[in-house]
C-alpha cells in the first residue's frame, strides 16, 4: 500500500488573529490629520463638519467612513497573514461601527439639548464644539471599538478551547492515577 | 477663531511626557553604563521591549482624563472622552501586564511584538491626547468669548 500524498493532504486554515496594534496605528494617524485641519483649519473645518450635522448626514458620513476604515484593515491584516476571514469577524466589523455610530448619535443629541437648555453665554459655540467633539469621539470609537471586541472575543473562544482540550488530558491523567 | 502659536502649549506640555518618559530613562541607562565601564549602549526599543511604553501611555491618558473633567464640556461629552482615553490607556498598560506574565510563567514571549503593540498603542495614547487637548483649548476660548 502506497502511502498518502501529502499534497492531496488537508491543510487547516488559520483564522486571522486581531491585534490592537494594528487599529491602534490606523486610529493615532487619523487623529494626527484631524488635530492638523483642527489647527490650520479651524474655522473652514469645523464649518464644514457642523454643516453636516446641521443637514442630519453627519452620522451616516461617520459610520461610512469608520466601517470603511474597518473593512479595509481587516482585509489588510488578513492578507498579511495570509489567514482566511471568519464569520465572527464580519458580524462585529459590520454591526459595532453603526451601533457605535447610532449611539453617538444619540449622545450628541443629548449633550446639544442639555447645552441649549442651559443659560449659558456664546451658546452657537458651545454647541458647534460639542459636534466637533462628538465627531472626533465617533471616528476613534467607531474603529477603535469594534476590533477591542473582536479581540477580547477571540481571547475568550482561545481560552475556552484550550480549556476544552485540557480536560480530556486531566481525565485520562487522574482515570491513571487510580 | 483664528489658531495661533499660543494653541501649541499642548505640543511643549505633551513633549513633556517623551522627554520625562521615553528620553530621560533612555539617557540615564546610558549614563549609567558610562558611570560603570560598560560597553552596553541600549537602544529605545531595547529599553522598552517589554511594553513599558504603555505605562508612560496610561500615565499621559490619566492626567488628560482629568483635564477633560475639569473642563466644561456637557458630562456626555466628558464621559465619552474619558471612557475612550482609559480604554486605550488600559490596552496600552496590557501589553506590559502581558508581556510580564509571560516572562513570569515561562511562556513564549516575543519582545519583538510587544514593542511594536505598546508603540503603536502609546502612538494612539499620544495623538490622542493632541487632539483631545486641541479641543480642550478651542472650548476653553468659546466658553470665555
Amino acid at each position: 500500500m502506497s502511502a498518502p500524498a501529502p499534497t492531496l493532504a488537508k491543510v487547516p486554515s488559520r483564522t486571522v488573529t486581531v491585534r490592537l496594534a494594528d487599529p491602534a496605528f490606523t486610529v493615532a494617524c487619523l487623529s494626527l490629520v484631524f488635530a492638523f485641519l483642527l489647527v490650520f483649519f479651524p474655522v473652514s473645518f469645523a464649518r464644514i463638519i457642523q454643516d453636516r450635522w446641521l443637514h442630519g448626514n453627519l452620522t451616516v458620513a461617520i459610520m461610512v467612513i469608520t466601517l470603511s476604515i474597518d473593512a479595509c484593515l481587516y482585509l489588510r491584516i488578513a492578507y498579511r497573514l495570509a489567514a482566511k476571514p471568519t464569520v465572527l469577524a464580519a458580524v462585529c466589523l459590520g454591526s459595532l461601527p453603526v451601533m457605535v455610530g447610532l449611539g453617538l448619535s444619540f449622545c450628541l443629541q443629548g449633550a446639544v439639548a442639555y447645552t441649549l437648555s442651559g443659560d449659558l453665554p456664546n451658546l452657537q459655540g458651545r454647541v458647534g464644539e460639542e459636534i466637533l467633539a462628538h465627531t472626533y469621539l465617533g471616528l476613534v470609537s467607531g474603529i477603535f471599538l469594534p476590533f477591542l471586541a473582536l479581540r477580547l472575543l477571540q481571547q475568550f473562544k482561545a481560552a475556552r478551547s484550550n480549556r476544552e482540550t485540557e480536560s480530556p488530558l486531566r481525565k485520562t491523567a487522574s482515570a491513571s492515577s487510580y | 477663531m483664528m489658531a495661533d502659536w499660543m494653541s501649541l502649549k499642548w505640543l511643549l506640555w505633551i513633549s513633556l511626557y517623551l522627554i520625562l518618559g521615553v528620553f530621560v530613562p533612555w539617557a540615564a541607562s546610558l549614563a549609567w553604563a558610562d558611570q560603570h565601564g560598560s560597553s552596553l549602549r541600549p537602544r529605545p526599543k531595547q529599553l522598552f521591549e517589554r511594553g513599558e511604553l504603555g505605562l508612560i501611555s496610561l500615565v499621559l491618558g490619566i492626567s488628560v482624563i482629568w483635564d477633560l473633567l475639569q473642563s466644561h464640556y456637557m458630562p456626555q461629552t466628558r464621559a465619552l472622552g474619558s471612557v475612550l482615553l482609559a480604554l486605550s490607556g488600559t490596552m496600552a498598560a496590557a501589553v506590559w501586564i502581558e508581556s510580564y506574565c509571560r516572562n513570569a510563567t515561562g511562556m513564549h514571549n516575543s519582545p519583538e511584538r510587544a514593542w511594536r503593540d505598546s508603540r503603536n498603542l502609546a502612538f494612539l495614547v499620544f495623538s490622542m491626547a493632541v487632539v483631545i487637548e486641541i479641543l480642550l483649548d478651542r472650548f476653553a476660548k468659546v466658553a470665555a468669548s
